[in-house]
């Protein structure tokens, strides 16, 4: 103990230690969190799968692992997968393998669900082909993640790459999709026996965020919008995949549709109804979002039921038309639909929704799924449109304003 | 010389005025150091006489009979003293030095508990683990040995919460007046200079302040107490920090009258990068200054102290059992994850709390004398948090991230082959149990498959290999799964710079400050000058201002923040017609839009968002006492009466403030602030008008009032010198802590309904109508033996009309809920006792015990509102929505949940003269609850109709079939009878007449216990060993080694809490208001826990010189 001649060094020692006292962890760049080269990429990939891997491009993928009934539970005597009608398997699941050589899809986020008219649902665009590095028409595919806000982390324009081993590829009413199996035994469900069976579900958070990587900063001007007016639409894709089969290649598709206006109707089982006019003198329920599915808002209440509602809008011809679909959740769903004296353009997601033969006996129907507001008639919105289209918002006991 | 001399004087002027009595006089000194020891206790055991060691360590008693007496000393820190003397009549008799042996275990243990106490665990919903109570009285056998023993199992002296003990530095009393407890972080690791205290037992008389219904402990930090020398010490531990070093000076009392002393300890642990241990995910620095110095002169002294202990540290959280069984660790920490490949944890706890401290003592003449004291500290207290806007929750252990929730709480029937629900795998065998899933809140699991309302049975929703893959990810610890994922966290920043640079960053760590500064004075004027009576009076004063803020701590890449309610922004429909709405701060911004001009936005530099309010607070108390000592009786009784007061002032008006007044003001009429209690309204709105409404100003709500009498008294009668009788009671009103006062504190000025505001304060009655009543009794039996000493003592205390805040997330909201509970009843009872038997010379055998019955005694009202303003429910008839609701919570009976209620230890202490020491106690705790989640016991939940006649959305699994509609619009569960009361015919009633259903019922109320399965697991044993070596030139070095939970036990809970989720579901096509479920898979969201930690040791290695 003679070493501590001078308690003042013990001290010393004290301040010493303290000055060693750790920060935390430097700061994270780009170059940290966002893949930033191809080269880089290849690196990754080649440690990541020591058997080897394949970029696959989506139609690639959805040709070679999505069978018709699916490899899941399609066989199953007591327990099978939901949904199968008319001769369509509308729902189906294929498990892509665990091991092997690593499956890899890459594409860039369309959807945003700020709005939310997504909810945990990313769609991606592929626009170049991997093997070839030729660019061609676009290729999409939803993917189902268990993650509210996904768009926070996967942001709209944002190219990623997605590691599929031990996930599944498969379809929900039709829509293909990335997803794992999950099984609806819709306890809360008061009718509809056939909702009940193995469906496509979403991915966990962890095993998503663990099996993507972000390639660079994202960038929305890199999405690829096919442009085409209504009767385009609907000579080129509509009609000619009315088919069930047909359609599900084009769920996905980003399009934007020109000279369309809204015709304040919807779709009732097939035939196309006005919607109905908020005046709360008449009645507090008729043209209530709260209360009326049938209100001319964008996206009324489903009384929680969580499907989408539609909107119908047409061309100039008053022929041609297509659904606007709107989650009853997404902010501008209690906004009145435009006046039709309103012409403009629709950007969204093109997508054909069936899960239920009862329900649709023409087969389902096809819809554009905006991402907010901002795709609704933008032209419209501007300040010096003429007529300008100023969105308003349903308010409770203020009757719908006239156009 | 002089020292001497000034002793030396000192002794003669007792000799002088001793003169011709029996009397004995004596010195305690330190047998290494040859020091005096200060603050020494003496007693006379057979005459019950007994005094304390002044500065110079000597003592003197007067006044004594001449017989064959047992002189008891006791001092902190040191192994007690006996000596027998023979007193001679009317002679002053003297004692050779007394020299006392260090007592190194005890030292080590105070330590060790001085850390635990400062680890006050805080979650997102503000609720804290329970700390252990601290003090020791160090000559009271129960205190001495329950006080470190009972810690790991954070029993509280009769099943108190801490806000029921006061703390009080050299008379000043130290609790914070906003959330009653007193913060040990403020003397992080400065265990010498918290060495020397007086801890009164609950309603004894008390000379330094009127104490309360609990123990009440006093530290002395004058430098003459202080051992004379230089004190270096180094320990190891595997706790939450990893090694201490400290250093302590004392100069003992100078010639010139002064003594100063001064400590410096600085405890740390860098960030522990592995997983499965103790203080996994953590860091810890601090660094404890201590300073005191005290001018002595004869009639008077003067203290003047300064401490404090600026700390950065990590934290923990607890976890659901699932998440301790997948981790297969105790210490898995959901806060931390790498990022650069370096850990970083998202919670960090900065704190520094300097005080400074005058305190004046005055000797008028023998029979009377002063202390005045004053001091003032400033507590900065931080913590950081992720918080995210549109953005994923980043925390890993999230329910939605947990393999449970793939299963969704849904079971398969193994027994039921024929149900179309039943799932196989692909080989045709059953699909195996969830494995977490399906067990009722104790963990046991169900016996049977679980029915749904159609009475089919439901299956499992998930794929086993789909489960398995992310159990797995789980089990092996993955760094993205199991930890915070920093690479995604700044990756969404990043990214988002790019999509949008001006937008609102996605995540970022703030910082939630919660500073108080206070500033204290007390008075106290002693009067012996009646034979057998002192009389004290005392007075203190106070003003303390809380303050709350949040700032940005870390951006994390993004490039800034908009300062906007997520959740309002996300949930609130009409936002056009109600501007303002999301935003913390309306005068700064008068738009809705995210990427609005109007916006306010943070950069990392400081300043304040999301709320920055300030409760002030003031408390002025008097308190009188009278002692009266005579031969065979001491009897005592104290008054006091406290005001205090309590106001709320804000700097940012949040949006959602003024839209609820508004709210209020359409529907009552232009009052309606009041109703809110929002007082800025009005100002706010005039400023508005007249065009001068800007940030930054600041607005105060009404002041709030509190006069809260006291009064307590006790008896002692000594049967003899060895046996004594105690009886001791009190009854008091106390007020509602600020913290517990607000309903919505960060967003309005609204107090809970029984607290007046000024305009309707009828009469007296009014001003502690909102104020906890609180009596309380207890009764001893004292024994005090050459071989035996201990005491057994019953007590029994009532409280009515508590008031406390709870907070959560509420699934069938969706938002964060706050809420305010009124007319809470306690009571608890119980016995403790404890002997110490003196075995030969070397042995010392302890038995404890302590048994108590601490429960609700009646049920509570609770106010809930959202804390992002959305309505809580919607009214059946006029459909108007409401924003706040009010309900019953069926509390009464509960136990509460302040550690267990069972508690037993045998100590067996060695001590041998050449200075080794070594004990092994073995502790057994039982009967103890978890924290109940009121909002799992809101009658309404059961009966379908909440107190304030609003009907609660959503039932409970079978219980739809019963719902009907009255006549007047209400949806009911049960129906009706012919006068429209529910006629429960399809219910069962539980004990207090509230219909229940059984089988949610049981599972959402059961209070679940947390005591181990296994008898053996709620055994703790700890032991420790040491031994002083005395070197030349009274050198001394100390080496001693304390190991807790010797035994490893892993099983044994502390507390943790239920979660007051409720889970929700949506009945589909039936759901608004009134048709989502409240789903029976009320383990959805399970409790949370803390487990104690498993052995771990404490290593300190001391040298004096």
């Amino acid at each position: 103990m003679k070493a501590i001649k001078n308690p003042l060094y013990f001290i010393l020692g004290i301040l010493v230690l303290i000055s060693m006292a750790s920060c935390e962890p430097k700061a994270l760049t780009a170059e940290d969190v966002l893949v930033s080269s191809e080269e880089q990429l290849a690196q990754e990939l080649v440690k990541e799968n020591p058997n080897g891997y394949t970029i696959y491009n989506i139609n690639d993928l959805l040709s070679q692992f999505m069978g018709e009934e699916g490899n899941f539970m399609s066989d199953s005597s007591l327990y099978r997968t939901r949904a199968y009608y008319d001769g369509l398997y509308l729902f189906s699941i294929d498990t892509l393998p665990t091991n092997g050589p690593g499956i890899y899809i890459r594409g860039r986020v369309v959807t945003d669900d700020y709005g939310g008219n997504f909810y945990k649902t990313l769609v991606i665009q592929q626009t170049k082909d991997w093997t070839t590095g030729a660019d061609i028409d676009q290729q999409n595919l939803r993917i189902s993640v268990d993650m509210g806000s996904a768009g926070g982390m996967f942001q709209q324009g944002q190219e990623i790459i997605i590691r599929c081993n031990g996930l599944a590829i498969g379809r929900y009413a039709n829509q293909p999709q990335l997803c794992i199996p999950s099984n609806n035994n819709n306890i809360y469900a008061s009718s509809a026996t056939q909702k009940v069976g193995w469906a496509p579900g979403r991915i966990p958070s962890a095993r998503f965020r663990k099996a993507t990587r972000l390639i660079g900063a994202p960038d929305k001007s890199k999405l690829v919008y096919e442009t085409l007016s209504l009767e385009d639409l609907d000579n080129k894709y509509l009609s000619k995949y009315e088919d069930v089969v047909g359609a599900r290649k084009l769920d996905g598709r980003l399009v934007k549709i020109t000279n369309v206006h809204f015709t304040n109707s919807l779709d009732s089982f097939g035939t196309e109804m006005q919607c109905h006019i908020y005046n709360v003198e008449l009645s507090p329920v008729d043209g209530n979002p709260e209360e009326d599915q049938y209100a001319g808002t964008f996206g009324p209440t489903t009384g929680n039921v969580g499907y989408p509602q539609s909107r119908y809008v047409k061309d100039a011809s008053e022929t041609h038309k297509v659904l606007v679909s709107t989650s009853e959740y997404a902010k501008y769903a209690y906004y009145y639909l435009p006046a039709a004296k309103y012409v403009g353009s629709i950007t969204g997601v093109l997508s054909y929704y069936m899960d239920n033969g009862n329900y649709a006996p023409d087969g389902g129907e096809w819809s554009i799924s905006p991402n907010d507001m901002g795709d609704i008639l933008p032209e419209c919105q501007k300040e010096d449109a003429d007529p300008r289209w100023i969105p308003t918002e349903w308010k409770k006991g203020t009757p719908q304003p006239e156009e | 010389m002089k020292n001497k001399l000034f002793s030396l004087m000192f002794v003669l002027a007792i000799s002088l005025s001793a003169m011709a009595q029996t009397s004995l006089r004596g010195r305690v000194i330190d047998e290494a150091t040859q020091t005096p020891i200060v603050g020494a206790k003496i007693t006379l055991a057979n005459q019950n006489i007994s005094t304390t060691t002044n500065a110079s360590g000597e003592f003197a008693l007067l006044y004594l009979e001449a017989m064959d007496e047992e002189v008891i000393i006791e001092a902190d820190g040191y192994v007690a003293g006996l000596e027998i003397v023979n007193l001679k009549e009317n002679q002053s008799n003297q004692l050779e030095a007394i020299s006392l042996q260090q007592d190194i275990v005890s030292q080590t243990e105070s330590e060790i508990l001085l850390n635990l106490t400062e680890e006050e665990m805080t979650d997102d919903e503000g609720r804290s683990q329970a700390q252990a109570s601290s003090s020791s009285a160090s000559t009271d056998v129960f205190n001495k040995t329950t006080s470190f023993g009972w810690s790991t199992a954070r029993y509280r002296n009769r099943g108190y919460q801490s806000n029921a003990e006061n703390y009080y530095i050299e008379g000043l009393h130290f609790n914070s007046m906003e959330r009653g407890q007193f913060n040990y972080s403020a003397m992080g690791g400065l265990n010498d200079a918290s060495r020397y205290k007086e801890v009164m037992n609950p309603m004894d008389a008390t000379n330094f302040s009127f104490g309360g219904v609990g123990q009440s402990t006093n530290y002395l930090m004058g430098a003459t107490r202080y051992a004379q020398g230089w004190k270096v010490g180094a320990a190891g531990t595997n706790r939450n920090y990893k090694a201490r070093v400290n250093a302590t000076y004392s100069s003992g009392l100078m010639p010139s009258g002064w003594a100063v002393a001064a400590q410096l300890a600085y405890r740390f642990s860098p960030y522990i990068d592995n997983k499965g241990i103790i203080g996994e995910g953590i860091k810890y620095y601090s660094l404890g200054y201590f300073l005191t110095a005290e001018r002595v002169w004869d009639n008077a002294r003067l203290k003047l102290i300064t401490f404090g202990a600026p700390t950065e540290r990590g934290q923990n959280a607890a976890v659901t059992q699932e998440v301790y069984d997948l981790t297969g660790s105790n210490y898995y920490n959901p806060y931390w994850g790498y990022q650069n490949g370096k850990v970083r944890n998202s919670r960090i706890v900065k704190s520094y709390d300097p005080t400074v401290i005058a305190a004046f003592e005055y000797k008028i003449d023998e029979q009377q004398n002063f202390k005045v004291a004053a001091g003032y500290h400033y507590s900065w207290y931080s913590n950081s948090a992720l918080n995210y806007f549109n953005a994923p929750d980043p925390r890993p252990d999230y329910f939605r991230n947990l393999p449970s929730y793939m299963w969704d709480g849904q079971i398969a029937n193994p027994n039921n082959e024929t149900s179309a629900q039943q799932l196989f795998d692909e080989n045709g065998a059953h699909y195996p149990w969830g494995l977490f899933v399906g067990k009722d809140m104790n963990g046991v699991p169900y016996g049977e498959g679980f029915i749904g309302h159609d009475g089919n049975i439901v299956g499992p929703s998930v794929d086993q290999d789909q489960y398995n893959q992310l159990v797995d990810l789980w089990k092996s610890r993955d760094n993205q799964t199991t930890q915070l994922d920093w690479d995604k966290i700044y990756a969404a920043n990043i990214a988002n710079n790019a999509n949008d640079p001006t937008g609102s960053a996605r995540y970022l760590v703030e910082r939630r400050h919660n500073d108080i500064q206070e500033a204290t004075a007390s008075f106290n004027y002693v009067n012996t000058q009646f034979e057998h009576l002192k009389m004290t009076l005392g007075a203190e004063g106070k003003f303390a201002q809380g303050i709350h803020y949040k700032t940005i701590d870390d951006l994390l890449g993004g490039n800034q923040w908009i300062d906007i309610d997520a959740f309002a922004d996300r949930d609130i429909k009409e936002l056009a017609s109600n501007s303002g709405f999301t935003q913390e701060d309306i005068a700064n911004v008068r738009k809705n839009e995210i990427a609005s001009d109007y916006n306010d936005v943070i950069k990392a530099d400081g300043k304040r968002f999301g709320y920055d309010y300030r409760i002030n607070m003031g408390n002025f108390k008097v308190w009188f006492q009278n002692e009266w000592n005579f031969n065979e009786v001491d009897l005592y009784y104290a008054l006091a009466l406290d005001y205090s007061s309590m106001q709320r002032t804000t700097n940012m008006l949040n949006g959602r403030a003024w839209y609820l007044t508004k709210v209020a003001e359409e529907r009552t009429g232009a009052e309606a602030w009041r109703y809110y209690g929002n007082a800025s309204y009005t100002r706010i709105k005039n400023a508005e008008s007249a065009g001068t409404l800007r940030a930054g100003t600041n607005y105060a709500g009404d002041a709030h009032h509190f006069f809260d009498p006291a009064f307590k008294l006790g008896a002692t009668y000594k049967i003899n010198g060895r046996n004594h009788l105690k009886v001791n009671a009190l009854a008091q009103t106390r007020a509602p802590f600020a913290r517990d006062a607000y309903i919505s504190q960060r967003v309005h000025d609204r107090v809970v309904s029984t607290i007046y505001t000024h305009d309707n304060a009828k009469n007296l009655k009014d001003f502690y109508a909102a104020s906890e009543k609180i009596v309380s009794a207890d009764l001893t039996y004292e024994f005090n033996y050459p071989i035996v000493r201990g005491r057994i003592t019953g007590f029994f205390t009532q409280s009515w009309g508590g008031t406390e805040l709870n907070g959560y997330y509420d699934d069938e909201a969706r938002t964060f809920v706050n809420q305010a509970m009124t007319g809470i009843d306690k009571r608890y009872m119980g016995v403790e006792a404890a002997a110490a038997f003196q075995l030969g010379t070397y042995f010392t055998l302890t038995p404890v015990v302590s048994v108590g019955d601490y429960r609700y005694t009646s049920d509570a009202m609770a106010v809930s509102s959202a804390e992002n303003g959305m309505p809580m429910t919607q009214d059946d008839v006029t459909k108007s929505l409401v924003f706040e609701t009010t309900d019953k919570v069926l509390l009464k009976g509960l136990k509460l949940s302040t550690g267990p209620q069972v508690n037993a230890s045998l100590k067996l202490s060695f001590f041998h003269p050449k200075m080794w020491f070594a004990d092994i106690t073995v502790n057994y705790h039982d009967w103890n609850y978890l924290s109940v989640a009121p909002s799992r016991r809101m009658q309404g939940l059961y009966t379908g109709v909440r107190a304030d006649g609003t009907s609660v959305n959503g039932w409970f699994g079978d219980s739809y079939a019963n719902a009907i509609e009255t006549t007047d619009g209400r949806t009911v569960r049960f129906s009706m009878d012919g006068n429209g009361n529910v006629a429960y015919e399809n219910a069962v009633l539980d004990k207090n007449g509230v219909p229940v259903l059984r089988y949610p019922y049981n599972i959402m109320t059961m209070q679940e216990s947390i005591v181990a399965t296994n008898p053996l697991n709620r055994f703790i044993i700890d032991a420790s060993v040491g031994k002083l070596l005395y070197l030349p030139n009274r050198q001394s070095l100390s080496i001693n080694l304390s190991v807790t939970n010797l035994t490893n036990n892993t099983h044994f809970k502390t507390g943790g809490y239920q979660q007051a989720r409720l889970p929700r579901a949506v009945r589909q096509g039936e759901a608004d208001y009134h048709n989502s479920v409240i789903t029976a898979n009320a383990w959805k969201y399970p409790s949370k826990y803390y487990y104690a930690w498993g052995v771990n040791f404490f290593l300190t290695l001391t040298y004096k010189f």
